[in-house]
């Protein structure tokens, strides 16, 4: 079984332990109490044919606990970022959280996905071509989701597990298929003879 | 051939393998070997592309087979070929020639520069070895090899396999090979001819010649002609007039006081000897005819320099001794050293260290304190050094690894702060880090992919400094004694509240290595000590209470320089509450003994009186550490503005307290009860700023804290009041609405305490002196791991720098994969040995390359080439030189490269001429006559003697003729030969119509 680290970062109030409820135990309460630091869940899946444990670390949006959660970026091999539909200025904010990412983040290939939640509310203020065209300029996967009504949840995280799970030297720890390799040519110098091997 | 084993007949006989022999055992598992590997059949494939042989691939595989209890191996060589396209089926002639018997006439492939020997022979491009499999094994008896022969024959026979078939005999060294191919009607023999010295008559062209045709025995006259391709070959080693420029750097001159610390921040670089060992020059008459040119044992038209087509291959030196990769290996090995520090330098040094560090450090702390004028503390540390190294002498334990001379000059480099000598008594801040903002370059941030430590800083130095005295100053002995002295000095900057130099400010940095994340700790400590005990000192009388606020301030919260302006009116009040900390009870952020507190509030309030605008209520909560306004917005119910509180800075954290807290996170679970105890633990931080906040605003409510602290969940609408005016009304969100909530619950619980008297978040006392003892239980071989890391980033940093003096093509694609691979490996905790081992081969490889490519550019002159059409020309065939096996010149003996490769043979040829004639004319006689022997004396004779006697000559010669009768087919006839110093060599090709004969 693989175990894989997700984090679930963006401001606070986009929905993002919602979504998270909603994904590992399938329901929906209108208002949770608003994380302080970090939460953790746990969840089986199957992908492709893989059993994949997933620890997902939950964080606080708040300014005043982003001093705290960086250190839960370290060795994450996903990083689901959320903003809402429905507030521009959750959408405005990602640039930083990006950064933050940039900083902490210590795998440089880290998958990351971009979740639009709670498509379901009607006053919507970011339209999808835009969440799509922010995933893309920063090669990220992108969704639209809503934890009240299920839509993409499942699917955003299964996402998120096969493209880890695709990217090579990511999840499994020995990379050394990854290696390069530099000695072959080194190598056949010895079992080729050269023009005059004899004499040099 | 007894083909009888083949069970063909559809008719149903009885055919008894049950009396097999082993030979008829050993042949029908050849035949298994052709037909698993698909070697049957008529092979098919393009004419040679001209060096196809050095571009292409080649590949082998092999299987094991025995002849009775004799193990053979059989290896299949090919060149990986495309698949060759359809059309070339078509033009499949039933009783074309099998393609290795076209190869033999092929010249596109002539002398490849790195081939299997038969290849070179015989042009081949794909053809299967049975050689014994063990290399100690040999067949030597004429009959067992010529039962091999028999064996392939049937083999060959009974598959219609057309690859040629080899069997190795005699010692492998000797490589010795015959074989056979067979094609419809047609047969080629492989034989050779190996000889210790040559006979005189075969020396040369013609009498080669001479065997070639007696050997095709051809009936036709005048015979067709023969098409020769020669090769000589001339060896240079003899560099004198360049002597090999780098020297090993001179150790003695880094230990003398005036070459300064600086050299301790770099690595060196560069081979110790000549990694260019010998020059080999091959001069190539491709293509011709017989009769053209003369070539006998009294004349040769064979002038190298009238040669078409020069070729020059370099020799490298074998593992040159090369200063960086020596630097790395040994820096290396340390990680395998057992010893702790203790060990090494004898158990009670280090406690004696420290009770003596102890020691004096009170003593001199007690001759400082009273002075008026406060001396830099960082003197003080010095003080401490030099005196432990006096009381050192006196008590004659002078076999410290390291001398006084090196190690101050090293901890001078490690901490310049303390040479330095500020007279302006002003803080000692980590000042590269901060003035200087790091370039944003992508060198720079290389310590991010290495996990290492920024090239400025501390810990960097430190590994360059450690690998430095492993190399030249003691070894491990001095690697744990300067180890000791770091540590000393550790110790010694946290008592004494001095920041470490060389460090980034704020927390540990998670991408760095972990001793750089504890340096950093331990600098966080220091700063918070530092911070408390200044405050504590600001209370002197004579001192302005707005400038000691201003320090405090700053220590406490470094955005506070942003408001300053905005703290000013408020720099009183602090100032003065400030005045009365202690630190006597450790247990607080900063902490106010009762008594002094309410000394204070009474004079503030006697002071103040009613001056300050407020409400008279909350006269007994006077506001308590304010930073700043919150913008314009003002508290709900009293209408004063909304203050942001000075909070406690989150505790700094490395990685391995990380990992430890969410372990203990993650261990609670997933339940309900679970999310709310960790909830509740990480409320910590919560709480502390609600009483924070609580304090500097007298009177506010949780809606005031969340519109600071979280505002999206205070929600704000516009509603018509009774008079029909908008105005905004504001609530809670839902979600801090819910009973029980937690920062409800927090917020009940909360007392208005300002951050300096609430309990610490971060204890550092006791995270300094968690990291002091980590440092101090490193052991060398720890602390070569932790720093590896960052001596590998600076060995590429190295390597890349002397690269792009060169611009080495194949070096910056070595940098880039050893940069890639490097970020894969190191970033994984405790990376495997046998991968370090790999990219440190890896470094000394792109060390060795740059040094070749130094070495040959001295060589070939290039600094002082004028011209610069003929520079740059020169310098593209000295990087071919580095990175192709051979490179031809063009312009052969008169381009550029050609007249210099003449003028270094000219100069080698007029020094041993010179020097040696007389020694060489006896040795001449003495020697039996040998290939090079009858060269030299003609070479002699004709009085120009520019190049030695070649090393090698090799000759292929290839006809096509009918053989064995007139009648016969014409079929492709090649021998090949070569003459060295110490062998003679003929393999021979010979086809024959096994039809018509």
């Amino acid at each position: 079984m693989v175990t894989l680290k997700l984090i679930v970062v963006g401001d606070s109030g986009v929905g993002k332990s919602s979504l998270l409820l909603r994904f590992t135990d399938d329901m929906f309460e209108p208002y949770l109490n608003p994380t302080i630091g970090v939460d953790f869940k746990v969840k089986k899946m199957v992908v492709d044919g893989n059993l994949v444990q997933l620890a997902i670390w939950d964080t606080a949006g708040q300014e005043r606990f982003r001093t705290l959660t960086p250190s839960y970026y370290r060795g994450a091999q996903g990083v689901i970022l959320v903003y809402d539909v429905t507030r521009k200025d959750t959408f405005a904010k990602l640039i930083t959280w990006l950064n933050e990412l940039e900083m902490y983040a210590t795998r440089s290939n880290s998958v990351r996905m971009l979740v639009g939640n709670k498509i379901d509310k009607p006053d919507r203020e970011v339209n999808k071509r835009e969440g799509l065209q922010f995933a893309r300029k920063h090669s990220m996967l992108f969704i639209e989701t809503s934890a009240k009504t299920r839509d993409g949840v499942q699917c955003a995280f299964e996402e998120v597990v096969r493209k880890i799970l695709q990217t090579p030297g990511l999840w499994d720890k020995d990379t050394q298929k990854c290696g390069v390799q530099l000695e072959t040519a080194a190598h056949s110098e010895e079992d080729f003879c050269g023009g005059y091997c004899t004499l040099t | 051939m007894a083909a009888d084993s083949e069970p063909e007949s559809d008719v149903f006989e009885i055919t008894d393998f049950t009396t097999a022999s082993e030979w008829e055992r050993f042949i029908s598992k050849v035949e298994e070997v052709l037909n698993d590997w698909k070697l049957i059949g008529i092979s098919s494939g393009k004419p040679l592309e001209k060096g196809v042989y050095t571009t292409g691939t080649w590949e082998e595989k092999s299987d094991k087979i025995s002849f009775a209890d004799f193990r053979f191996s059989i290896t299949h060589h090919y060149l990986v070929q495309e698949a060759s396209d359809k059309d070339g089926k078509e033009e499949l002639v039933e009783d074309a020639l099998p393609l290795s018997m076209q190869d033999l006439l092929c010249m596109n492939n002539d002398f490849p520069p790195r081939a299997h020997c038969l290849v070179r022979w015989y042009g081949l491009r794909e053809f299967v070895i049975i050689a014994p499999a063990s290399n100690h094994d040999a067949i030597l008896s004429e009959s067992k090899c010529n039962l091999l022969l028999s064996s392939i024959s049937i083999a060959l026979g009974n598959t219609g396999c057309q690859i040629p078939l080899f069997v190795q005999i005699h010692p492998k060294w000797r490589r010795m090979y015959v074989g056979e191919c067979q094609g419809p009607g047609v047969r080629t023999d492989f034989e050779m001819v190996h000889l210790r010295k040559v006979p005189n008559q075969y020396t040369h062209l013609s009498g080669l010649l001479d065997i070639f045709k007696s050997k095709i025995g051809c009936p036709l006259t005048p015979l067709p002609p023969v098409s020769i391709a020669i090769r000589l070959t001339y060896i240079l080693q003899d560099w004198q007039q360049y002597f090999w420029p780098q020297q090993p750097p001179d150790i003695d001159a880094l230990v003398g006081g005036e070459v300064g610390g600086l050299e301790f921040g770099k690595l060196p670089f560069g081979a110790c000897e000549d990694p260019i060992s010998e020059l080999h020059l091959a001069t190539t008459w491709p293509h011709l005819t017989e009769g053209i040119l003369v070539d006998n044992d009294v004349y040769s038209d064979l002038d190298p320099i009238q040669a078409p087509q020069w070729s020059v291959r370099v020799r490298k030196a074998d593992n040159p001794q090369c200063l960086l990769g020596d630097f790395l290996t040994e820096f290396f090995k340390l990680c395998r050293r057992k010893e702790s520090t203790d060990e090494i330098l004898g158990r009670s040094t280090f406690e004696e260290d420290g009770k003596e560090s102890a020691d004096i450090t009170h003593a001199l702390s007690k001759l400082t304190e009273p002075a008026p004028v406060p001396i830099h503390r960082l003197s003080v540390t010095n003080m401490v050094h030099s005196a432990k190294k006096k009381i050192r002498k006196h008590r004659g334990v002078d076999e410290s690894p390291l001398n006084n001379e090196v190690l101050s000059t090293i901890l001078s480099f490690l901490f310049p702060d303390a040479a330095e000598k500020l007279t302006d008594g002003s803080e000692t801040r980590p000042t590269t880090s901060r003035n200087n903002p790091p370039p944003e370059s992508e060198e720079y941030n290389l310590y991010s992919q290495f996990k290492s430590a920024p090239s400025d800083s501390l810990t960097y130095k430190l590994a360059l400094c450690l690998c430095m005295i492993n190399f030249y100053h003691g070894g491990v002995k001095g690697v744990a004694h300067l180890w000791q002295e770091f540590v000393v000095e550790m110790r010694s900057r946290w008592e004494k509240n001095c920041l470490i130099p060389g460090l980034a400010s704020g927390a540990p940095d998670l991408r760095c290595c972990l001793l750089h994340q504890k340096l950093q700790m331990l600098n966080c400590c220091i700063e918070r000590k530092k911070a408390r005990d200044e405050g504590k000192k600001a209370y002197t009388p004579d001192r302005s209470p707005s400038a000691s606020s201003g320090d405090t301030g700053k220590a406490i919260d470094h955005s506070v320089g942003d408001y300053q302006k905005e703290t000013e009116k408020e720099k009183g009040e602090v100032g003065k509450s400030w005045e009365s900390w202690s630190d006597s009870e450790e247990e607080f952020f900063e902490c106010l003994s009762d008594t002094e507190e309410l000394k204070g509030n009474e004079q503030e309030n006697g002071k103040k009186g009613g001056t300050k605008e407020g409400s008279k209520e909350s006269a007994n909560l006077k506001p308590e550490g304010r930073l700043h306004p919150h913008g314009k917005l003002t508290l709900l119910h009293p209408g004063e503005p909304l203050y942001i509180p000075i909070t406690q800075e989150p505790a700094p954290m490395t990685e391995d307290l990380l990992e430890e807290q969410s372990e203990v996170l993650a261990k609670l679970g997933t339940s309900a009860e679970g999310a709310h105890l960790r909830a509740r633990m990480q409320s910590a931080c919560l709480l502390s700023d609600m009483e924070s906040f609580k304090a500097a605003n007298p009177g506010c409510c949780l809606e005031d804290f969340v519109r600071w602290y979280s505002p999206r969940d205070y929600i704000e609408e516009e509603v018509l009041d009774e008079k029909g005016n908008t105005v905004l009304k504001g609530e809670l969100s839902a979600r801090m609405k819910i009973p029980s909530n937690m920062w409800v619950e927090a917020w009940e619980t909360a007392k208005p305490i300002p951050a300096r008297r609430q309990r610490r978040l971060f204890d550092d006392t006791r995270e300094a002196e968690k990291v002091l003892h980590y440092l101090a239980v490193q052991k060398p071989a720890d602390l070569a791991r932790h720093l590896l890391p960052c001596v590998i980033h600076a060995a590429v940093l190295k390597v890349k720098e002397e690269e792009s003096l060169e611009d080495i093509p194949s070096v910056k694609k070595i940098i880039k994969q050893i940069i890639s691979h490097s970020s894969k490996v190191l970033r994984f905790p405790n990376p495997e040995d046998k991968k370090l081992e790999e990219i440190i081969a890896h470094i000394m490889s792109a060390e060795a390359t740059i040094a070749r490519a130094r070495s040959l550019k001295a060589k070939f002159g290039i600094d002082k080439c004028d011209q610069e059409e003929e520079k740059e020309d020169l310098e593209r065939f000295v990087n071919c030189l580095v990175e192709q096996p051979e490179v031809s010149v063009i312009g052969a003996g008169r381009g550029a490269a050609g007249r210099i490769i003449h003028k270094l043979f000219v100069n080698a040829q007029t020094m041993t001429e010179s020097s040696d004639e007389v020694a060489a004319m006896t040795t001449l006689d003495e020697e039996p006559k040998r290939s090079g022997s009858s060269d030299e004396r003609r070479l002699n004779l004709g009085a120009v003697a520019d190049f030695p006697p070649p090393a090698g000559r090799e000759l292929i010669l290839r006809t096509t003729v009918p053989r064995p009768a007139p009648y016969s087919k014409p079929l492709p006839q090649r021998m090949y030969s070569v003459i060295t110093k110490e062998d003679f060599q003929l393999a021979g090709a010979f086809s024959a119509d096994t039809t018509f004969f």
